[in-house]
């Protein structure tokens, strides 16, 4: 079953991707970016305290 | 880690994985409470064995209690398989496992998995210090501490898996590794809590740093991931979200909550998942290695790397165990010694946290395609975050807290004999850790996989996981944890 899926999956014609997929990874990109820059800034002012 | 041959449909997947989950929790609960006993004066699991660095075989094992001592080496491990045949083939009963089976199966993987954490704790293989080797009267060693034994399982399932196949075919009912390393983490919360309870200031900075390993999982690693997957190598979405979660969020689990919310074939998720396996212990072989050589020095980069690089949570956590003893090995040769502890913590910190949001995520994934991609009627229900929450994680918090409050907010009494219970509970994690890796070990068959036709599949692997996940990981854990040591042991 899995030898054949896979084979005939790869062989398959391409999915274009759609608006929607691009609007979810444009998104969690710019908003994972953005949130990493905001806990690197807060990591400089609140430095591990041991 | 599902088992790489088993072929089941997805609502049976699912309903095992979360079967699989509460009984990791009931067993971890039940070491801890045991353990917890000590406190109050009864020892019920001082029986249990632990081996220490020898060059006398005779005296590597012996109980973990000196009120044990009667027992000898011998006894205490033979009570030990005892007490864990009869807990785990009661366990494994309840999910429809056949008893027997387990039980002769378990006989053998216990036996062979241990007997490698012995050989691991060797002396030439072990010993750190000169100091030590000098104890011992020997001249060399590997100096990986008796921990390298999780190196000496992994191995020893990678040679049955790919030398001896229809013997792994044989242990197939007890190579459970998700199951010991979920039990393994709910009772490694009295550890952690234990450890964060000496240092509250940087466990709180740990919890503060775990935030990033969130988004840089969910939100950074998984756009790339899919995006590469789609778009370079041509793979449908039926595979691209499965290959995504598995790259970049937490390996088996993800594939499957995700591969289920989008309603992928049931066949898709599973074989996505046993690729996951074989590039953990690729990874495991190779980056804890890498963490001693380059990141020795920065001990809490090397721990947090590994959280966000090794993507199952039996390999990652196990692999955040060997990385710490690698890297403490290393320092205390150099005249540094750290308290322990600190490194496996800053691992499992990052690792829980990239794990309580897959629930969260198979959900947003299910709502974007019910309602965008594939619409009909079957839509997302917001039920779906618990039932595809990971249930284990639910034990650990609360092993955690009870530890937590124990340590800070009861008598001082209680604080003060707290760490010796929690190091009784910790034998167990890390016998349970050992079953985690000979477990690995032996689904790992190369040669069937590639036999597959798996390697386009593990070209998009290779290239997330080698050409982006792994620098950028680096790149964050340098940015949140460099400059900054563990405590030094007194």
């Amino acid at each position: 079953m899995s030898q054949t899926n896979l084979e005939d999956d790869i062989k398959a014609p391409v999915e274009p991707l759609l608006p929607i997929e691009k609007k979810l990874i444009g998104w969690s990109l710019g908003i994972g970016i953005a949130l990493l820059v905001v806990l690197i800034t807060v990591n400089h002012f609140v430095p591990i305290k041991l | 880690m599902s088992d790489i041959a088993i072929k089941v449909s997805e609502p049976l997947a699912l309903r095992a994985r979360l079967n699989e989950d509460w009984l990791a929790v009931v067993i971890g609960l039940l070491v801890f409470a045991a353990a917890l006993a000590s406190i109050g004066g009864t020892d019920l699991l001082g029986w249990a064995v632990t081996a220490s660095v020898y060059t006398d075989p005779a005296k590597a094992l012996s109980p973990v209690a000196k009120a044990y001592a009667w027992l000898g080496g011998g006894g205490a491990l033979l009570a030990t398989y005892a007490a864990l045949l009869v807990v785990l083939s009661a366990g494994v009963a309840t999910l429809g496992a056949d008893v027997k089976k387990f039980a002769i199966a378990f006989t053998v993987v216990f036996a062979i998995a241990y007997a490698s954490w012995i050989l691991g704790s060797y002396a030439h293989l072990a010993a750190v210090t000169p100091a030590e080797q000098q104890k011992f009267g020997i001249s060399w060693s590997l100096k990986l501490t008796n921990e390298g034994g999780f190196i000496v399982a992994l191995l020893s399932g990678l040679v049955i898996a790919n030398f001896f196949p229809r013997f792994a075919a044989w242990l197939k009912e007890a190579v459970r590794p998700e199951l010991y390393i979920k039990i393994a983490i709910v009772i490694l919360g009295a550890t952690v809590a234990v450890t964060a309870a000496g240092r509250l200031n940087l466990a709180s900075s740990l919890l503060l740093r775990g935030t990033a390993a969130i988004v840089e999982a969910y939100l950074i690693y998984w756009s790339v991931v899919y995006y590469i997957s789609r778009k370079w190598f041509g793979f449908s979405r039926e595979w691209s979200v499965p290959l995504a979660s598995g790259i970049s969020i937490c390996g088996v689990a993800a594939s499957i909550a995700t591969g289920g919310a989008i309603r992928a074939r049931p066949a898709v998720p599973i074989l996505v998942s046993s690729l996951v396996v074989v590039f953990a212990v690729v990874e495991v072989l190779i980056l804890p290695l890498l963490a001693q050589t380059f990141l020795w020095h920065e001990p809490l980069v090397a721990g947090a790397w590994i959280g966000l690089a090794i993507k199952t949570d039996g390999a990652a956590v196990a692999g955040g165990g060997i990385t710490e003893s690698l890297v403490m090995a290393k320092a205390a040769a150099e005249g540094i010694r750290y308290q322990p502890g600190w490194i496996l913590a800053t691992t499992t910190t990052v690792k829980i946290f990239i794990d309580i949001f897959i629930g969260i995520w198979a959900f947003i994934l299910g709502y974007i395609w019910t309602n965008h991609i594939d619409k009909g009627p079957d839509r997302a229900k917001p039920s779906e975050i618990w039932q595809r929450f990971p249930k284990f994680i639910l034990g650990f918090i609360l092993v955690f807290a009870v530890s937590l409050w124990l340590a800070l907010g009861s008598t001082s009494e209680i604080a003060r004999a707290l760490p010796a219970a929690a190091g009784e509970a910790n034998v167990f994690r890390v016998i349970f850790f050992i079953l985690t890796f000979f477990s690995i070990g032996v689904l790992s068959d190369f040669r069937k996989l590639w036999q597959q036709g798996f390697g386009k599949l593990a070209a998009v692997y290779f290239v997330s996981l080698f050409g982006f996940v792994i620098w950028v990981g680096l790149l964050i854990s340098w940015l949140f944890f460099a400059g900054f040591k563990p405590p030094l042991a007194s």
